[in-house]
């Protein structure tokens, strides 16, 4: 029964740094959820967020295409080329 | 010789505090700066989207936002935006 908490480390790791909200973690949290993903020219598409890679290329599912507020397309699934990428927003809270 | 910050120095010292991101074209985003990296991409929370357009400006409410380093001009740190 001993040994119930380790004896401090004698070099313990550096501590993590206090931010942890790069884009790369964002990303790690987001993948899966509802997202908004804004493209340059002011569209909207909204969807699942399956998966994207460093140029933020993005593949979405359950995609709604939305013009000035209105959904104008459905698609099953969705890829959206890096490039044109405005932001990515979470749709619900993380 | 005075001791050099670097410009993103600058905005790594923001980390946490709020932002004012004014972009290449008629879009600001205010927002509370999480993280950025190399390109300066922006993770921002509690965002305004800003868009001004020759009808006046339109505000968008947004969540937790990544930001696209590709579009952005300027940012003013500590600011609340164009209100």
């Amino acid at each position: 029964m001993e040994d119930e908490t380790p004896p401090p480390e004698e070099h313990s790791p550096p501590p993590q740094p206090t931010h942890t909200g790069s884009p790369t973690d964002f990303l790690k949290g987001v993948v899966g959820k509802r997202v908004i993903v804004r493209l340059v020219s002011g569209v909207d598409y909204r969807g699942v967020l399956s998966c994207l890679d460093g140029y933020m290329n993005i593949a979405l599912e359950q995609t709604e295409e939305h013009v000035n507020g209105v959904v104008t397309n459905r698609y099953g699934d969705a890829f959206i080329r890096g490039n044109n990428v405005l932001y990515i927003s979470a749709a619900e809270k993380l | 010789m005075a001791s050099q910050i670097l410009p993103l120095e600058l905005i790594d010292k923001c980390i946490g505090s709020r932002i004012w991101v004014i972009m290449k074209n008629d879009r600001e985003f205010t927002g509370t700066l999480l993280g950025f990296d190399d390109f300066v991409n922006m993770v921002l929370e509690d965002v305004t989207e800003y868009e001004t357009t020759p009808q006046g400006r339109t505000k968008k409410s947004l969540e937790q936002t990544l930001l696209n380093g590709n579009n952005i001009c300027m940012l003013i740190p500590g600011s609340e935006g164009p209100d």
